[in-house]
């Protein structure tokens, strides 16, 4: 573990390229690849690592929602995935997919997780070792999880809306054209807009790139301190709410300020402004 | 790649579609899923050969950045003496594999076939060749580059009129 990382809340939640290139069959851990282009893992991953979908693994085909626990159980189950398999989680766009898959993790109470830091374009820039060969590993018997953690981790629209009725901390990690309401949906996602453009009354806009550096890394915990702590006056005890479009780029900052920076108390509102921008007589702010 | 063994017939579903698309759709649909996966691949990775090469030259070039794909995208189009088009695709190196995979697929498909023709195809033998499950979950992804393909088509198509006219 490097002196920079070591700085961080929780340091054991990151791996580095370096370190999961030495530790490619470490016991007990399981490699997972979430990417948002669907068909990229199949063009090469790292050796040993399966794939899990964001949407086709862990959302429900017809309702709005995640999977069941008996669902996630046997996702895991095939995975060779077992309650107590650490999982490192890795995949393109500077980890947002994997940072939500993780998240999706904590939902169904599996606490052993991490991601690999600067995720697939750096292990690729690097050179590292990709594989077509797709692993197969004996079926574990993953015990249903007897409750979903959506209380503690996840926000649904009233709860952000009592975040912002009570001027608690929310955070809109879109990008500024988003936040002031000037597009409705991120450039190259235009089927994922929304009636309305603007924000949750009240929310700060910290977009979630400024938690990254260029090779898709995480910053340091002094720089994510002066963003977050300094910068936005966030303190560890407080009910964060970060929100996004889908609660993908907002998985990353749930992940920086959980993690990274060890506040207790943040959730995903993953309905986000794809649910709030639609939402009839749902209050909106548009600012400069 | 699976070159497909089996060329649609005169009252197969693809007999409407013209014929070297009509013999990839073929080909799809008598994959099992992996095995379409895997030629989706396969094709993603034939993609740079269809940019455009030293000394070619173009009747229509449009090169440009879309909110519909992740990165830059040029079509260039030309007609030869028969008025029959062909087609090379730059993409830029963030585009996703699935797009990559539709632009081989199309260059092949659609080469040497009349502009009206083109224009005329029902975008109906997307899903036929990705499958319904990845259009459904990717949707934005397969149909940019046909879309690309049928607008410079279009203006091409125009410009000539215009010239006529």
């Amino acid at each position: 573990m490097s002196d920079s990382t070591s700085q961080y809340a929780h340091p054991e939640a990151l791996v580095s390229t370096d370190w999961l290139a030495a530790h490619l069959n470490e016991p007990d851990t399981r490699i997972v690849e979430s990417n948002e282009d669907v068909l990229l893992y199949d063009t090469g991953h790292i050796p040993g690592a399966v794939h899990i979908d964001w949407r086709q693994d862990l959302q429900d085909a017809l309702v709005r929602d995640y999977i069941s626990p008996e669902a996630f159980a046997e996702l895991c189950a095939k995975n060779g995935i077992g309650r107590d398999t650490t999982v490192i989680f890795y995949g393109d766009k500077s980890n947002w997919w994997s940072c939500y898959a993780l998240w999706a993790f904590r939902l169904f109470g599996h606490t052993k997780v991490k991601i690999l830091d600067g995720g697939r374009d750096k292990w690729v820039k690097e050179g590292k070792p990709l594989t077509k060969e797709k692993p197969k590993y004996p079926a574990t018997s993953y015990p249903v999880p007897a409750k979903r953690f959506d209380k503690e981790i996840r926000a649904f629209y009233e709860e952000a809306l009592a975040q912002s009725q009570e001027k608690k901390p929310l955070i809109d990690v879109r990008s500024p054209g988003e936040f002031k309401g000037e597009v409705t949906h991120m450039p190259e996602y235009p089927q994922e807009g929304v009636l309305r453009g603007g924000h949750i009354p009240g929310a700060k806009s910290v977009p979630w790139k400024t938690a990254a550096k260029e090779d898709a890394t995480f910053k340091s915990a002094d720089e994510l301190r002066k963003i977050y702590t300094e910068g936005c006056n966030l303190h560890p005890g407080e009910d964060i709410v970060a929100y996004c479009r889908i609660g993908e780029r907002s998985s990353h900052t749930w992940f920086v300020l959980t993690y990274l920076l060890g506040y207790e108390k943040v959730r995903n509102y993953d309905g986000s402004w794809t649910e709030w921008g639609n939402k009839v007589r749902a209050p909106i702010e548009r600012s400069n | 790649m699976s070159t497909g063994s089996h060329e649609p017939t005169d009252d197969s579903p693809e007999s409407h579609y013209p014929g070297k698309l009509a013999s990839i759709i073929h080909l799809f649909e008598s994959l099992p899923e992996e095995e379409k996966r895997e030629n989706l691949i396969a094709y993603s990775e034939q993609a740079k050969k269809h940019e455009p090469k030293e000394g070619e030259t173009f009747d229509l070039e449009d090169v440009r950045k879309d909110e519909e794909c992740t990165d830059t995208v040029g079509v260039f189009l030309r007609l030869d003496a028969e008025k029959r088009a062909h087609f090379r695709i730059t993409l830029g190196p963030q585009v996703q594999t699935l797009t990559k995979a539709m632009t081989s697929i199309l260059c092949k498909g659609l080469d040497g076939l009349p502009i009206p023709e083109i224009l005329e195809l029902p975008a109906d033998f997307v899903p036929k060749i990705v499958g319904g499950h990845l259009v459904r979950i990717r949707s934005q992804t397969v149909y940019y580059i046909l879309t690309r393909i049928k607008s410079a088509c279009k203006v091409l198509l125009n410009r000539q009129r215009a010239a006529e006219a």
